[in-house]
Formats: structure tokens, C-alpha cells, sequence
């Protein structure tokens, strides 16, 4: 019963958004073809969404969980062998980003170890051509979210990074494991007696 | 701590060269609009400079006013917003969600200062000016209200930082755009709160005024005018 409402509800709101979606590519030929300013259309569906299966994705809260990654790189193996997250991911301490290490620093370890793996040589390949692995993001917000996330005051709070990222021993490479929805921050925050302030994350 | 963020503009000091009008621009991701947009108001401005020429020839003085949002502590914006995309944060700022506005522009009428700025279409960057867009900053998309936030996200990134130090901010450690641009220094932004600031400070002097003081909506950004 549930579930048909929820298919009923899914099926008009699909409906409605094709309709918006051919009135705005008509406006738009009507726009350029009374030779309006460039400014006026962007040719984009909007800046948050360039496409309405993406608007109907951030509308649902749709984001992809597992991403195929250029190197099929073994978190479980990493943090087996006793490294720890902040070995790689420096920048989560100090600032917005935990950032993700440059091929450089894989070399450092890899010049010597498991050089005859075939992901190993991929990276290998990657540093001689000078070039930056193409990593692609796993977590993430969509634009019309409007928010901005620092890693460094939750880390100094000590909240473990399994709390959002999942236990990493267990995966290879990243999935999206938590909603990252505002419930799920808010849960937290409030928990913590962290700030609910809008402000806080949107701006 | 309870802050209460202020500003203070030194209209003696004030040359008028837009400086902050383009600092701003750049800090939060500013739309241009173009000659045709501009001609019909909708201009992205946070913050504008008004002239006014004062006495009569040959007795002219130019005098000049940047005007931004005041964020007022009894602000008009804030009762109209059918669905609370305004509302005032315990740090005294008139903040804006963008995920809440809905576009229908009451805040941007019942604003006395002209502060509040509407995104008519999606903005658009000329390559390569999109991959000089500040990160610190959303940007946002057509039918949402936008305006002055005090450069919310360098308060944010100075608080964070001084947790991390465990050092209280110190005065002056925050400087929006605007005010780090200034190069006559005109501008002076802090805690009104702390009665040494120099913000408050500025703020006590008989030069000081506020602008549209009769409306009531206590703005809490203050001007400084000798009355010649």
C-alpha cells in the first residue's frame, strides 16, 4: 500500500517535472531567438543541475554509493598493514578537506612496495607521465544543498571518521555509507551540543 | 561567547573608489548582470557607493556612502519571509538561507536600505572566470534572494581557527572583504559587544549616526559623518 502511494507520488512528480522541463527549453530557443544577451539564458537546465535526471537525483537525495575508481585502491589493506587515515589524508586536522594524497606520496611507500602488482604499476604509470590519479569524488553535496563542511572542527571534537565515512577496514575503495543528510548531521550536532545555527554550514 | 558583529564606515575617510564593491564581487561569488541587466535594475551588488554632491557651484563638496546590509537588529526583512529563509543568528547577523527562499522577494521590498538583491537568471561566468569562483562560497542559482552576509565564511574560518589555537579572537582578526580592501581604512568591522573593540569604540563618538534612523530597524552598522 505503502509503496504504490509512494510509486503514485514518484509518477506525478515525474510528470510534472518533463512538463517544466520542455516549458523551460522553449522559453530558452524563445530567449535566444529574440536575441537576447548571452546572460540571460546560461544553456544549463540551472547552475545547481545541468540536467533534470540530476534534479530529480538531488531531489530525492539520490547519490551514487559505490564510484568506479581509476585504481581499485585497498583501504582495508592500507589500514591492515597499521597506517593510519591521517597518513594519507593529512589536511582533515587543519582544514576544510581531508584532501586526497598526490601520486607523490603513493611513490614514496610504492617505489619499493608491491611494485609488481598490476594497480601498483597503474600508479607508477600515472607519476612517470606527470600526471595526477583521477580520483573521482565519493562524498559529496549536491550545489543547491549550499553547504559548507570543515573536517577540522570534528575532528578536534573526536568524532571518530567511521561516525560518516563507515569502518574502512572493511572496504576498498570509498563508498558513501552514511545519508549525509541534514538529519543525520543535526542528530549529531545536537548530541554534541554542537551549533544548529543555519549559519553554521549554509552560506 | 555572545558577539554582536558590527561595523563602522568613516564617511570623512570615504574616496568612493569602489574598492570594496569589487573586493565583494570577487569574496562571494558576485553575478554581473551586463549593460542591459544594470539598465533595468538588477544589478547583484551586496554593497553599493552612493554620491551626493553637496552646496552649490563653485561650493561643491562630493560626498560618499557605501551602503550594504546593515543587519539590522529589528529587521523588516526578517518578519515578512513567508518561509523563514531570513532570520536573525544569535551573533546579531540577518542571515539568509538559500535553501529556504523560494524567490518571493518580500525581504527585498520591505528592506529600507536596498540591501537584498534578487538572481534573476543563473549566473554565468565567461571561461576561464568560473575557476576563479571562491570555494568558501555557494553559489547560487536563479529565484533566490541574496545579500551582504559580513563574509560570514571568514568569521567562520577565524572562529574555527581560534578553537583550534584555544587563543580568544582577537580585534580586528576579522576583516570582511569590504573592509580589508579599504585602502583609506574607512571601514572598521568587530564585536559591538566588547566595549574595547574598536568598533565600539568608533561607534561611541559623536560623530556617530545610522542610517534611516527613523524606520527603527536598528541597524548595526554605523556611520561616521562630522556635520560641517
Amino acid at each position: 500500500m505503502a509503496l504504490s502511494k509512494v510509486r503514485t507520488n514518484l509518477g506525478v512528480v515525474l510528470v510534472v517535472a518533463v512538463v517544466i522541463a520542455t516549458l523551460a527549453s522553449c522559453s530558452s530557443d524563445k530567449a535566444k531567438q529574440a536575441g537576447h544577451p548571452s546572460y540571460v539564458t546560461s544553456g544549463q537546465f540551472t547552475t545547481a543541475h545541468p540536467n533534470m535526471s540530476d534534479t530529480l537525483k538531488d531531489y530525492f537525495d539520490v547519490y551514487p554509493t559505490h564510484v568506479q575508481q581509476p585504481i581499485a585502491f585497498t583501504h582495508k589493506m592500507h589500514l591492515e598493514h597499521g597506517m593510519q587515515c591521517t597518513d594519507c589524508h593529512k589536511g582533515v586536522a587543519e582544514g576544510p578537506d581531508a584532501t586526497i594524497p598526490n601520486v607523490q606520496l603513493c611513490m614514496t611507500c610504492h617505489q619499493v612496495i608491491a611494485t609488481d602488482k598490476p594497480e601498483i604499476k597503474k600508479v607508477a604509470a600515472y607519476q612517470k607521465e606527470g600526471e595526477e590519479i583521477p580520483w573521482r569524488r565519493v562524498n559529496w553535496f549536491y550545489q543547491s544543498a549550499h553547504v559548507k563542511f570543515y573536517h577540522s572542527p570534528h575532528i578536534r571534537a573526536g568524532i571518530d571518521c567511521a561516525a560518516c565515512h563507515g569502518d574502512m577496514r572493511q572496504e576498498t575503495t570509498a563508498v558513501r555509507k552514511a545519508g549525509l543528510d541534514m538529519g543525520f548531521c543535526l542528530n549529531c550536532h545536537k548530541k554534541y551540543k554542537a551549533p544548529t545555527d543555519c549559519m553554521t554550514c549554509h552560506y | 561567547m555572545k558577539r554582536q558583529w558590527g561595523m563602522v564606515i568613516d564617511l570623512d575617510r570615504c574616496t568612493g573608489c569602489e574598492a570594496c564593491v569589487v573586493a565583494c564581487h570577487a569574496e562571494n561569488n558576485l553575478a554581473t548582470v551586463g549593460r542591459d541587466g544594470a539598465a533595468r535594475g538588477r544589478t547583484m551588488h551586496w554593497m553599493r557607493v552612493e554620491r551626493y554632491w553637496e552646496g552649490e557651484f563653485p561650493e561643491v563638496r562630493l560626498r560618499f556612502q557605501p551602503v550594504l546590509c546593515q543587519q539590522c537588529g529589528d529587521a523588516p526583512c526578517e518578519s515578512v519571509c513567508p518561509v523563514y529563509a531570513t532570520y536573525h543568528n544569535p551573533e546579531g547577523l540577518n542571515a539568509q538561507v538559500y535553501n529556504r527562499c523560494i524567490g518571493t522577494r518580500y525581504c527585498g521590498n520591505a528592506c529600507p536600505y536596498n540591501a537584498r538583491v534578487f538572481n534573476f537568471f543563473n549566473p554565468v561566468w565567461d571561461k576561464p572566470l568560473d575557476l576563479q569562483l571562491n570555494p568558501d562560497v555557494s553559489v547560487r542559482s536563479v529565484g533566490i534572494m541574496e545579500k551582504c552576509t559580513f563574509c560570514i565564511q571568514r568569521i567562520k574560518q577565524v572562529e574555527i581557527r581560534s578553537q583550534e589555537s584555544k587563543q580568544p579572537i582577537a580585534d580586528g582578526e576579522i576583516q570582511p572583504a569590504c573592509v580589508q580592501s579599504c585602502p583609506a581604512n574607512a571601514m572598521v568591522f568587530g564585536d559591538l559587544d566588547d566595549p574595547k573593540s574598536k568598533v565600539s569604540q568608533l561607534a561611541r563618538s559623536n560623530r556617530a549616526t545610522r542610517l534611516l534612523r527613523e524606520v527603527g530597524a536598528q541597524p548595526n552598522v554605523i556611520y561616521l559623518r562630522s556635520v560641517s
